[in-house]
């Protein structure tokens, strides 16, 4: 039992995070049956790259078919339009979208999709610092760590919130998440892993919940 | 003495197994496979035939400076894949021709051949930056029927991608270069109208078929 408590204990444990979310907005959210979001990564910046498992992250935590909320994969939408959302191609203010929509199959397809918010996040998640070290051994007697080792990890990251129909910027998101892992290590390292992207996900995903389904009831 | 043969032999067969692993640790192969999608949008009216040399589909980058690891990179399959669905695409007739200039069937109005110019790659730890990125251009040639060179041009991709948490190098840089043949494509087809002689040669095209259309319009109706 008390093993148990141990595994169970090491499994659960992990380092803290903050995340603060920010938000602007200049409408609600008015999602009707059939409507569709699209959340994609902005990759346009060459020193770094919103990660597409953040992508993912933020729209598996809103798929909701019960609540109205039904989110179109990024990979399949970059697919079915390509090449117009590729990082070079992609519209960068809303006003673009006007001239894209004068391509009558990419219009068509939008339509055959429900597209009503296109939901842009640009940021990434990067490592501070770090301190300490850990040394292993093995030898014939057995195998074994020692030491202490930290690192702080950082998400920035800001959504851009597109009405597709009415062509308007109906708010922003910004969440920015901090966190400390820690690994210390007496013959068996020991991670405790601050889940820093994961949360800054979390959080951002529930405000744009919020966002899009103001009422947190089923839309109609 | 048999006993010594056998010793010597095992000694042999450790020694190159040793050294063979050692090379491989040295070395990385990666070979692309890619699907792309077509592209959405209107066909040009031109029937196009697109010739891809043997060197062209077998296109290996090979890398073996003194600064960094050996690595041999095969994106022929996936240019191919590429170029094919987006060129297939982009007009209203295409064929593959297997060679060129021999054989070319009738119908086609203008030759396009692709060629790698250079392709480069930096890994994370060279950059301190956690991406790894890819720079592949081409050098793209279109002909007409009489094999007199119509244009001339270059397409410029891109490709990067974070480094991923038990992704290996190969995964990674796969990864990138997919994203830069995507590009590619992207340039290839978006940027296929913006070059100057293509576009005399397009109106050209154009105007012909709408004074012949002019022509059978004015027969029918004498």
């Amino acid at each position: 039992m008390f093993k148990i408590l141990i595994v169970s204990a090491l499994i659960f444990m992990s380092g803290c995070t903050t995340v603060v979310i920010d938000e602007y907005r200049r409408s609600d959210g008015e999602l009707a049956a059939g409507d569709s979001v699209v959340i994609l990564g902005r990759r346009h910046s060459s020193d770094y790259e919103t990660e597409p498992d953040l992508i993912a992250c933020v729209g598996r935590e809103l798929h909701n078919p019960e609540m109205g909320v039904n989110i179109i994969p990024e990979e399949e939408f970059v697919d079915i339009m390509y090449p117009w959302f590729e990082p070079r191609t992609a519209p960068m203010h809303v006003r673009s979208l006007d001239r894209l929509m004068e391509n009558e199959g990419v219009r068509e397809r939008m339509e055959a999709y429900g597209v009503k918010y296109i939901v842009w996040i640009d940021g990434s998640t990067e490592t501070t610092a770090s301190a300490g070290s850990i040394s292993c051994t093995i030898s014939t007697g057995g195998a074994g760590c020692f030491g202490f080792g930290t690192w702080d990890k950082e998400s920035d990251y800001e959504a851009s919130v597109w009405d597709f129909r009415d062509r308007e910027l109906s708010g922003k998101l910004s969440a920015d998440a901090k966190g400390t892992s820690y690994m210390p290590a007496i013959v068996i390292p020991i991670p405790l892993i601050a889940r820093v992207q994961n949360n800054a996900c979390k959080g951002m995903a529930a405000q744009l919940q919020q966002f899009l389904i103001p009422t947190g009831g089923t839309s109609s | 003495m048999k006993y010594w043969i056998k010793w010597a032999s095992l000694y042999h067969l450790a020694a190159v197994s040793f050294t063979a692993l050692l090379l491989a640790a040295c070395s990385h192969t990666v070979q692309v496979e890619g699907k792309y999608p077509s592209p959405v949008g209107e066909q040009l009216p031109l029937s196009v035939g697109i010739y891809l040399s043997d060197d062209f589909r077998n296109y290996t980058y090979e890398e073996d400076s003194e600064d960094r690891e050996e690595w041999k990179i095969n994106t022929g399959r996936a240019q191919k894949n590429l170029f094919e669905t987006v060129l297939g695409s982009m007009f209203t007739n295409t064929v593959s021709l297997v060679q060129y200039p021999e054989n070319l069937p009738d119908n086609v109005e203008l030759v396009i051949i692709p060629e790698v110019r250079e392709l480069q790659f930096t890994m994370p730890r060279e950059t301190r930056v956690n991406i790894f990125e890819v720079w592949i251009k081409y050098d793209m040639n279109a002909y007409d029927p009489k094999g007199e060179q119509v244009a001339s041009w270059v397409i410029t991709a891109y490709g990067k991608t974070p480094t991923a948490f038990l992704q290996s190098q190969e995964q990674a840089l796969t990864q990138a270069i997919n994203i830069a043949l995507r590009d590619a494509g992207a340039t290839l087809y978006t940027g296929f109208e913006k070059v100057p002689e293509l576009q005399a040669f397009l109106s050209g095209k154009l105007r012909s078929a709408s004074l012949q259309e002019f022509k059978v319009k004015s027969r029918k109706a004498e």
